[in-house]
C-alpha cells in the first residue's frame, strides 16, 4: 500500500522548505517498523498474563496454556500482544479524541488560521509534529491536519486486532509503538491547540503556584468542581465569571487533569487534587455543581451528585451518563432544569455548559449545608463496626481499613488518618460493609485539611532552556532528564513520588511532572513547610522542578528530548524519525517514571516513549499492564556502530538503557535504577563519572554497602570512575578482572539495521 | 572512603543561609584571609599530611567570623607550574562537594560558610575537610602524586602568610598577562561536545577561552596532560597562514581531522571567511550585521530580541551543530575580554550593540572611547534605532574607521 508521494507533501506542506523533507513523512504502521523490531530485539517483549483464555470470538474460549493455540491459531504471546495493543489503542483515542474535540471547538472559536505562536522562546513549537509527520504546523487548522492523521492511523491499528488478522507478537507490539507514537502526537496537538486558544502560559518557566488541596476550596463560596481532561466547559466557567466580574464570588476547582488545565487558564483556580480523590471530595458535599467532561472520570457521579446534593452537568459526548441532551435549550431554561426540577444534565457546547455552572452553583449555593462531619460523629457512626474485616480484604491496596475504623471507634485517630493517606477512596471497602458504615466520610474527620501549593503548567521547554543545559548535560553537571508523569495509583500514597523527586532535583537532575503526578509532588511539604514546587526552581535547569501540564503536556517531556537533538546538536529532524530515536536512545539521558500508572492512556504514552528511546519505569501496580520491554544485560544484542568510522563496535556491552519498560517493586530500588538508566552511550568521560557517582552513592544509601553487580559494564575507561569512589573501585574492578575498552564515539543503531534513514544525518 | 557529612557533586552550588550559619571563615567581615595552591618538588611533601593552625571548627563560638589561610601543596613528576591556577581552583571545586560547607570566591577573597547540620553531623574539624581534598585531588587528576594540606585560623599566621600568597598571585597574573598566542608552543582543542554535535572542536589559546567558558588555555593545558588521548588535547600551532584572522596551519589539520572533514580552515578571531564552528552550548554569539557593517554581541541569558529581531534561540539555531556559518560565531563571554577579539574584523571598534549587563561587566576592558558608543537594548531595539544611535555617537563602523 504504498503511500501517493504528491498527496503526502500536499498535507505537510512540502514546499515550506524550513527544512529539507526526510525519509519517513506521515509514516504508516511498517513504515518505522524496522526501529520498532530493532529495539525489540534488545528490548524483548515480557508477557505477564492475567488469562490464559482468549475469549475474544465465538469459536472459544480458547485455552492458550502450555503452547496450545486458539481456534483461530493464535499463540498467547500474540494474544497477549494483541490485548497490549487494544490497551494502547484506547489510550491513543482518548487522547486523539480529546484532541479534535478541542480543536474542533477552538478552530469555531477563533477560525482555522488563528495563529499558533508559543511566544519569544519557542521556535521548534512542535518537535513532535514536525519529526514524525515532517509538518510544522502554523495555524490551528495545521492542527486538525494532526488529528486527522492520527484518526486514519487509528483506524488500521484497532482493523489489525481483529479476529484472523495480525499473527505475530512482534509485529503486535510494533503496532503498539505505532499507536504510542501517534498517541503523544495527538497529545502535542492537543496542548499546543490550547496553548494557543486558551492563551495558557508559554515562554515563561516561573508560572504561578496555585493552590492545592481539598482544604484549600473555600466552602462558603459557591463551589464548582470540574472531573476529567477537556477544560473547555470550566474555562469557559471562567470567561464568565471573568466578564461578570464575578470570579472574587465564586470558588472554581478542579480534580484530575482538567484542574491542571483550568489553573492555566485562570491562576485563581484552585487544584483538589489527583484523580483518586473523586469519591472523597464529591462526598465531601463541599461542590455545589459538579462538571464532568472526559477520562478518568467515575462513571457514578450523577448517583453520588445526587447523594451530595451536588448539581450535575455532563459536557462530553464520551460521558452522557443517560442524562437528558438540552443542548439546544436556552441557557434560563437549563439552569431552571437544574435549580428548580433538580435534573442532572448533559449539555454538549462548552460555553453554554460554562455559563450554566456559574449560575446555577451562585443560585443553589446560599441555600446549601457544607459541613464536614465532625469527630464525635464520625467516631459514632463507626461504633457500628462489629470487625468482620471484610472492608479490608475487599482494598485493592491491601490497607487495613477494618482496624483503622475499629481503632477510630475506640478514640484512636492516627491510624485512620494514616490509612485515608494511602486510600485511594474507591469505596469497594464501603460497598462490602455489612454494616453500612460510611467510611469514606468517616475519613473526612481525619483527612488532614492541610494546604499545598502547586506551580501550574508551562507547557514546551524552551529553546533557549535547551541550549543552556547542553554545556552542563555534556559535561555531566546534569547526571539526566527524570520525568514523573501519570496516574495516581502509587504504593505509599503522594509521598514516595515526592521522595523520589526530591533526591533527583538535589542531585540536580532536571525533574520535570506532570497530571496527577505533579500534584501528588505537591501534597508533601518539608521541614520548613515548603512543597517540592516551592523548594526548586521552576526552570529546565540543574536541579529545576518542572511541571508542563496536564496529561497531554507530556508531549513536551518527549518534545525536549527532540529538541536537545533538533535544537542543541542540529540534527535535521523533518519526517526524520528513525534518525531522531535513536540520537534520543543513545545520546539523551532521560528516563520516565509512571509510579502509579492505572490507565490505558498512561500505557500508550509509555510505549510511546519507548519508542523514542527512552526507558521508563513502572510502579508495583503497573505490572498488570501485563507486557514490559526487558533486556538481560550481556546476553542481548548490545552491537553498536560508531557513527564516525561506519564500523561495529563488536562484543561492545553496555545495557545503556538497560530497559525500555520495567516495574520496580520498592521506591528505593526504583531510585537506585532511575539513575542508572540516565547513563548512555556517548557519556562524556566526566559525565559518565557523575552519573556512576550517583547510581553508586544511592545504591550505597538505599541498598547497603559495596558496588551495584553491574557497575563493571558501565566502565569504559578509568577516567569514567567517579573520583569519590576512585581507589574503591579501583580496586573492586581489579578483583573481578575488568578490562578497559575502547569509548564509542558516536554511537548509532542506524545502518546497523534495514532503516530508510540517512547515516549522513547523524554526523 | 567515609567522612560524617556526605560529599558529592549534588552539593555543589548549595547555599549556606544566614539562619543555617555555624561559622564562617574569611568573607566580608574578616580581613585575614587567603587560599592557596602551589606546586612543590616530590621530597618536599608528604603525602595526606594535613596540618590545623589555630583553633578548629569545634573549638570556636557558634555564629562567629573568623581568619582562614588555606595552603595546598602538590607534587608529582609530570605537574609544570602553569596548572597551579587550576589546581587552586579545585579547592572551590572540592570544597562545594562537602555537605553543608560552602566556599566562594577565590585568593585573598576567600569566604567559607559552615551549616549548623554539618556540624551536627561531625563535621566539628578542618581535618575532615583536609581529607576530603587529600582523597579527592589524586582521584581526579592522577598526574599529581602528593597532597598535603595546612589550615591557619590563627588570626597573625594568616597575616603571616598573606604577602608570599599575594607574590604568587602576582607572578601568575603577569605571566597570564604576558601569555599571548605568539608567545606559547601549543594550544589544545576540546571536543567534549562531540557527544552531541559530532563535526564541532574548540581550539583554545590563551586568548580564546572555549565557547562554553569553562575551559580555558590552562585548564586545557592540565587536562590534556592528564589524559592526552581524553577530549582536551594538545593542538600544535605549525605556520601561521594569516596574521589577522589568524589562521595556523596546524590547527586546520587537527579541525579537519576531529570534524571529520567538515572544516578544513579555521580563522581564531574573525566571523568572516571560515569562522570557527560553534557546538550548541556557547555563552554568547558574536553576529555580523550588515546594514552598519558592525558586529553584535548577545548572550544567552538576554531573554528578549536582540537588536535584529531575533531572539537568542533562533539565531543560535543560525549558527550551532558545529557548522562554519560566515557572520556568526559562537563564544565564551570572556572571549570580549581578550586582545585579539575578533582581531581580524576590528576587535571591539566593530562592536555596535550588547545588552546592557555584558557592557556593563566588561566595562573595565573596553576603552572609554568606545564604551559610549556601543549602543545596549536602552539605546537602539532595531536596526533603524541603532543606525541612528551609532551616527550620533559617530561610531567607527558608521566612517569605515575600525580597523
Amino acid at each position: 500500500m504504498s503511500k501517493n508521494k504528491e498527496e503526502t507533501l500536499k498535507i505537510i506542506k512540502g514546499e515550506d522548505a524550513w527544512e529539507p523533507v526526510g525519509p519517513t513523512p506521515l509514516p504508516d504502521i511498517t513504515d518505522l517498523r524496522n526501529w520498532s523490531m530493532r529495539l525489540l530485539k534488545t528490548y524483548k517483549p515480557f508477557y505477564a498474563p492475567f488469562c490464559d483464555l482468549c475469549c475474544n470470538c465465538t469459536y472459544g474460549k480458547c485455552d492458550l496454556t502450555a503452547g496450545k493455540k486458539g481456534a483461530c491459531g493464535i499463540d498467547i504471546a500474540t494474544h497477549q500482544a494483541r490485548w497490549v495493543l487494544m490497551q494502547c489503542c484506547m489510550g491513543l483515542s482518548a487522547h486523539g479524541a480529546h484532541g479534535r474535540h478541542l480543536i474542533d471547538y477552538l478552530i469555531n472559536k477563533h477560525g482555522k488560521d488563528y495563529k499558533i505562536d508559543l511566544g519569544l522562546q519557542v521556535d521548534v513549537e512542535a518537535p513532535i509534529i514536525r519529526t514524525v509527520m515532517g509538518l510544522k504546523p502554523e495555524i490551528l487548522g495545521d492542527l486538525r491536519t494532526v488529528i486527522e492523521y492520527v484518526e486514519r492511523g487509528l483506524i488500521h491499528l484497532v482493523s489489525s486486532t481483529h479476529t484472523g488478522q495480525e499473527g505475530h507478537y512482534l509485529d503486535f507490539e510494533n503496532k503498539s509503538l505505532h499507536a504510542g507514537m501517534l498517541d503523544l502526537l495527538a497529545m502535542e496537538a492537543a496542548d499546543i491547540a490550547q496553548i494557543a486558544g486558551y492563551n495558557y502560559p508559554t515562554s515563561i518557566a516561573d508560572t504561578p503556584l496555585v493552590e492545592l488541596g481539598w482544604g484549600a476550596i473555600d466552602k462558603t463560596k459557591p463551589v464548582i468542581l470540574a472531573i476529567g481532561h477537556n477544560a473547555a466547559p470550566i474555562n469557559a466557567t471562567i470567561d464568565y465569571l471573568q466578564n461578570n466580574n464575578l470570579e472574587d464570588k465564586v470558588e472554581v476547582c478542579g480534580i484530575c487533569c482538567t484542574a491542571h488545565d483550568v489553573t492555566r487558564r485562570s491562576d485563581r483556580a484552585k487544584v483538589v487534587g489527583h484523580l483518586a480523590r473523586q469519591l472523597f471530595f464529591i462526598r465531601c458535599g463541599i461542590a455545589d455543581v459538579i462538571i464532568t467532561d472526559e477520562q478518568c472520570v467515575r462513571t457514578d457521579v450523577p448517583e453520588e451528585a445526587t447523594r451530595a446534593g451536588a448539581s450535575l452537568i455532563a459536557t462530553s459526548d464520551k460521558i452522557c451518563y443517560g442524562l437528558e441532551d438540552v443542548t439546544e435549550k436556552e441557557i434560563d431554561e437549563i439552569v431552571k432544569m437544574i435549580t428548580e426540577e433538580k435534573k442532572q444534565v448533559l449539555i454538549l457546547d462548552p460555553d453554554k455548559a460554562g455559563e450554566v455552572a456559574a449560575r446555577v452553583a451562585i443560585a443553589i449555593a446560599p441555600g446549601r449545608k457544607k459541613e464536614f462531619i465532625n469527630e464525635k460523629t464520625a467516631m459514632k457512626l463507626a461504633k457500628e463496626c462489629n470487625g468482620c474485616n471484610l472492608c479490608s480484604e475487599a482494598c485493592p491496596n491491601l490497607l487495613s481499613v477494618g482496624k483503622s475504623v475499629k481503632e477510630f471507634a475506640d478514640g484512636e485517630v492516627d491510624k485512620l488518618s494514616e490509612t485515608f493517606k494511602l486510600c485511594f477512596t474507591c469505596g469497594k471497602c464501603e460497598q462490602k460493609c455489612p454494616k453500612n458504615i460510611p467510611i469514606i466520610k468517616i475519613m473526612q474527620a481525619v483527612a488532614t485539611k492541610e494546604t499545598y501549593k502547586m506551580r501550574s503548567g508551562r507547557g514546551p521547554i524552551h529553546d533557549v532552556e535547551i541550549r543552556q543545559v547542553g554545556s552542563p548535560i555534556v559535561l555531566g553537571t546534569i547526571p539526566g532528564i527524570v520525568a514523573f508523569v501519570g496516574c495516581s495509583n502509587y504504593p505509599k500514597g503522594d509521598k514516595e513520588i515526592a521522595e523520589m523527586m526530591d533526591e533527583f532535583a538535589r542531585r540536580k537532575y532536571i525533574v520535570v511532572a506532570s497530571g496527577c503526578a505533579a500534584m501528588a509532588a505537591g501534597m508533601v511539604k518539608d521541614k520548613e513547610g515548603k512543597t517540592i514546587w516551592e523548594k526548586y526552581p521552576p526552570g529546565f535547569e540543574a536541579g529545576g522542578v518542572l511541571n508542563v501540564g496536564s496529561c497531554v503536556a507530556n508531549s513536551h517531556i518527549a518534545g525536549a528530548a527532540i529538541k536537545v537533538a533538533n535544537i542543541f546538536a542540529k540534527l535535521p529532524g523533518r519526517a526524520n524519525y528513525e534518525c531522531i530515536a535513536d540520537y534520543i536512545l543513545n545520546r539523551v539521558g532521560a528516563c520516565g517514571v509512571a509510579w502509579g500508572a492505572y490507565s490505558q492512556k498512561a500505557l500508550a504514552i509509555g510505549t510511546g516513549f519507548n519508542r523514542w528511546g527512552v526507558p521508563v519505569v513502572l510502579g508495583p501496580h503497573s505490572a498488570k499492564y501485563k507486557r514490559l520491554y526487558l533486556s538481560r544485560k550481556e546476553e542481548d544484542d548490545w552491537n553498536i556502530m560508531d557513527g564516525r568510522t561506519e564500523k561495529m563496535m563488536d562484543e561492545y556491552v553496555e545495557p545503556a538503557p538497560e530497559h525500555l519498560a520495567i516495574v520496580i517493586e520498592s521506591k528505593e530500588r526504583a531510585i537506585v535504577s532511575i539513575a542508572k538508566y540516565c547513563i548512555r552511550r556517548n557519556d562524556t568521560p566526566v559525565g559518565r563519572q557523575i552519573k556512576l557517582n550517583h547510581y553508586i552513592a544511592l545504591y550505597k544509601k538505599y541498598m547497603g554497602e559495596g558496588f551495584p553487580d553491574d557497575l563493571h559494564l558501565f566502565i569504559r575507561k578509568p577516567t569514567d570512575v567517579p573520583m569519590f569512589f576512585k581507589r574503591e573501585v579501583m580496586d573492586y574492578l581489579k578483583k573481578i578482572g575488568w578490562k578497559p575498552r575502547q569509548q564509542v564515539g558516536l554511537p548509532t543503531l542506524i545502518n546497523t539495521y534495514p532503516t530508510k534513514a540517512n547515516i549522513a544525518d547523524i554526523k | 572512603m567515609k567522612f560524617n557529612v556526605e560529599v558529592g557533586p549534588q552539593f555543589e552550588g548549595e547555599r549556606v543561609r544566614k539562619d543555617d550559619l555555624y561559622i564562617e571563615f574569611g568573607g566580608p567581615k574578616v580581613g585575614a584571609k587567603v587560599e592557596l595552591a602551589t606546586i612543590k618538588k616530590m621530597d618536599e611533601v608528604e603525602h595526606g599530611k594535613i596540618t590545623i593552625i589555630g583553633p578548629d571548627i569545634g573549638d570556636l563560638a557558634e555564629g562567629g567570623s573568623y581568619p582562614l589561610g588555606v595552603q595546598v601543596e602538590v607534587a608529582g613528576p609530570e605537574l609544570d607550574k602553569d596548572m597551579e591556577p587550576v589546581f587552586e581552583r579545585r579547592i572551590h571545586q572540592y570544597c562545594n562537594y562537602i555537605e553543608g560547607f560552602m566556599h566562594s570566591a577565590q585568593r585573598n577573597d576567600v569566604w567559607i560558610r559552615i551549616s549548623k547540620d554539618a556540624v551536627k553531623k561531625g563535621l566539628t574539624s578542618l581535618e575532615e575537610v583536609g581529607k576530603v581534598l587529600v582523597y579527592l585531588y589524586p582521584s581526579e587528576l592522577p598526574i599529581i602524586e602528593k597532597v598535603a594540606v595546612t589550615f591557619i585560623t590563627d588570626s597573625k599566621k594568616v597575616e603571616e602568610f598573606l604577602p608570599s600568597a599575594l607574590t604568587v598571585y602576582k607572578e601568575r597574573d603577569e605571566r597570564v598577562k604576558g601569555l599571548t598566542e605568539e608567545v606559547v608552543d601549543e594550544f589544545y582543542g576540546c571536543t567534549l561536545c562531540q557527544s552531541f554535535a559530532p563535526t564541532h572542536v574548540c581550539i583554545i589559546t590563551p586568548e580564546r577561552v572555549s565557547l562554553c567558558g569553562a575551559v580555558n588555555w590552562f585548564d586545557g593545558r592540565a587536562a590534556s596532560k592528564i589524559d592526552p588521548y581524553g577530549p582536551q588535547f594538545v593542538v600544535e600551532k605549525g605556520e601561521l597562514l594569516d596574521a589577522n584572522t589568524t589562521i595556523y596551519s596546524k590547527v586546520n589539520e587537527v579541525v579537519a581531522e576531529k570534524s571529520m572533514g567538515a572544516s578544513s580552515v579555521f580563522c581564531l578571531h574573525s566571523v568572516f571567511g571560515n569562522p570557527h564552528t560553534s557546538c550548541g552550548c556557547f555563552e554568547s554569539i558574536a553576529f555580523y550585521i550588515p546594514e552598519v557593517d558592525g558586529v553584535g554581541i548577545l548572550t544567552r541569558d538576554f531573554s528578549g530580541e536582540s537588536v535584529n529581531g531575533s531572539p537568542f534561540s533562533t539565531m543560535a539555531g543560525e549558527l550551532s551543530g558545529g557548522k562554519q556559518v560566515e557572520g556568526y560565531i559562537g563564544m565564551g563571554v570572556e572571549y570580549l575580554r581578550s586582545p585579539k577579539f575578533l582581531k581580524g574584523d576590528g576587535g571591539l571598534r566593530r562592536v555596535v550593540w550588547m545588552p546592557k549587563v555584558v557592557k556593563e561587566r566588561m566595562k573595565d576592558s573596553i576603552s572609554p572611547e568606545m564604551f559610549d558608543k556601543i549602543a545596549t537594548e536602552e539605546h537602539a531595539k532595531n536596526i533603524d534605532e541603532l543606525t541612528e544611535f551609532l551616527n550620533k555617537v559617530k561610531h567607527p563602523v558608521m566612517s569605515g574607521e575600525f580597523s
